[in-house]
């Protein structure tokens, strides 16, 4: 028999003890536990009034303290407490998600790549597969990047020139060439895409070839766009399918658009010079040659008018030669170009971010709590324990 | 009895609860502490400090861990306990409870023969035994209270109950 067991007629006794407890009759032969009961109890110390006074005066007093706290009754009960507090845990972790995603969607929605203002200066774009592509001050072809799965933040290197001829201003030609890939089904809304975000950016079509032929379909545009926004085209149209190839070339045009100003200062200055002999040209002889000589002097400068605005237009429009393949390991990428999906993506890697740094926290912070946990057992245990020998001792 | 308003919270929380628990409990709290000191003057403060640590403490409990009345009997024990720890370290002498022999006069002689041996029985019980019967008879804990203030289960609690009734039955000479 277990040690804790017990017979019956010792569990029918602990019976009797309770409803002798509770003052309810019991048989005569649970009499003699009855009389037991009432011996302990009525030799057990009674309170001194003095003291009992005392106790009610102490007791009333801790009350009256802690009574403004009734106001909020319903707070207090442990049940409502935790009810409330799981409640507003679930609306801080409602906002901080509404927050983060609202933050995706602003940053998804206006995608803008820096654009910088200094003359042949470089900057590169984060994340960007090309923007490890040099910058080039002569005409040259910049490596070609293969990208087979670029984000929807791929962009190009910042080649930015300003047109600008002051001083050391530089004027410079941009070109590029962007190569992407998406699924046949979706190769005419790649093609809307890319005309509707050039004209978004102040550019125009200049040239477009879009045939839909199955695993053969293939799009090509030629794009003009102002030299400032041909990052934030890159990165858009970039967004829009899988990146196969980006090509950046600069050229530095400065020299030849300097070189056709001192030109056309020179002939201003000749052509000042012949009017001046005509007007004192004594003979009709001198006059007739003058003319011709004035007429084929401003043709040249006209000529050298027409000159300096193409170098100038040149620096101040970029070229964009955009080709679309279809491929079908793009079409899920090209499926997800949306803007939400990208501001969702955005939000998820936030969230992410915030779960690692979370993760960390708990790392540092987990050794730390469990030691306390096992500090506080062992205190109590200890304590317990100590409580217990005591009472073997008393 | 002064009324206590106190926060209503369930349980011993709430106001209600809270003074009737202390209505019915303090002096049964006092006799089950001061017969495990054996100090009165050191009962009056224990007591003290069980009700203070309850009212303190109304907020934490839980009913699924026991009865109101089980949760203050705890209480009383455990301070009743550091007390008699402090006084095992710092050597204090007992004092004795309040002498009530003289209570026993106006009774029928056998009856206070009776009750004298059992209080002596009582005092010569160890200390684990009485406090036992203590929480027993004269706190009034159910075995399931009596297993939670002990910390023991519901049936290590009724064992020990019965063996601390035969003990006690043995030292006062009493037959079933």
């Amino acid at each position: 028999m277990s040690r804790n067991e017990l017979t019956a007629a010792e569990r029918e006794e602990l019976d009797a003890l309770d409803r002798i407890l509770a003052r309810e009759p019991v048989s005569e032969r649970h009499l003699e536990l009855a009389a037991l009961v009432d011996s302990v109890r009525a030799g057990a110390p009674r309170m001194d009034p003095a003291f009992a006074a005392r106790l009610d005066a102490q007791v009333a007093e801790r009350a009256a303290r802690r009574r403004p706290r009734a106001v909020t009754p319903h707070l207090a009960r442990p049940g409502l407490r935790r009810i409330a507090l799981a409640s507003g845990g679930l609306v801080a972790a409602a906002v901080a998600f509404t927050i983060v995603i609202s933050s995706g969607v602003l940053n998804g929605s206006r995608h803008t790549p820096s654009v910088e203002s200094g003359l042949g200066a470089a900057r590169t774009v984060p994340r960007t597969p090309a923007s490890a592509a040099p910058a080039t001050s002569k005409r040259s072809v910049g490596p070609t990047i293969a990208a087979p799965t670029a984000g929807a933040g791929a962009g190009a290197s910042n080649f930015a020139a300003s047109p600008a001829l002051h001083g050391a201003a530089r004027l410079v030609h941009k070109d590029s060439t962007l190569t992407l890939a998406t699924s046949p089904a979706t190769m005419q809304s790649v093609a809307n895409r890319i005309v509707a975000a050039t004209e978004r950016t102040g550019g125009v079509v200049q040239s477009s070839n879009v045939k839909i032929a199955g695993a053969a379909s293939h799009a090509s545009f030629t794009l003009a766009v102002p030299s400032g926004h041909l990052n934030r085209l890159i990165a858009t149209l970039s967004a829009l399918a899988s990146v196969r190839a980006l090509n950046q070339s600069t050229n530095d045009i400065t020299d030849s658009y300097n070189q056709e100003q001192a030109r056309l200062t020179d002939n201003a200055a000749t052509r000042s010079a012949l009017l001046a002999q005509l007007a004192t040209a004594a003979t009709a002889a001198q006059q007739t040659s003058l003319q011709k000589q004035l007429n084929r002097l401003e043709a040249r400068i006209a000529a050298e008018h027409r000159e300096i605005d193409r170098l100038a237009n040149q620096g101040h429009t970029a070229t964009l030669a955009v080709g679309v393949v279809a491929g079908a390991s793009a079409a899920k990428h090209a499926a997800s170009a949306g803007p939400f999906t990208t501001a969702f993506n955005r939000a998820l890697h936030a969230l992410e971010a915030i779960l690692a740094i979370a993760l960390v926290a708990l790392a540092i912070v987990l050794p730390f709590a469990l030691s306390a946990l096992a500090l506080w057992w062992g205190v109590t245990s200890v304590r317990q324990r100590a409580r217990e020998r005591a009472m073997r001792t008393a | 009895m002064t009324v206590i308003a106190a926060v209503p919270t369930s349980g011993p929380g709430a106001s209600e609860q809270f003074e009737q628990l202390y209505r019915s409990s303090a002096a049964d709290v006092y006799a089950y502490v001061a017969s495990l000191l054996r100090d009165r003057s050191a009962a009056e403060d224990v007591t003290a400090l069980a009700f203070e640590r309850a009212f303190r403490r109304r907020a934490l409990f839980d009913v699924r861990r026991g009865t109101p009345r089980s949760w203050l009997f705890a209480i009383a024990r455990n301070a009743a306990l550091d007390e008699l720890r402090r006084r095992r370290r710092s050597g204090a002498l007992l004092h004795d409870v309040a002498d009530t022999t003289s209570e026993l006069e106006d009774l029928d002689p056998d009856l206070a023969d009776r009750r004298l041996l059992v209080r002596e029985g009582l005092a010569e019980l160890a200390a684990g035994d009485r406090e036992v019967i203590l929480l027993k008879f004269v706190g009034r804990l159910s075995n399931a209270e009596l297993a939670r203030v002990l910390r023991c289960s519901e049936s290590n609690a009724g064992t020990r109950l019965h063996r601390a009734i035969e003990r006690l039955r043995e030292v006062c000479g009493v037959t079933q």
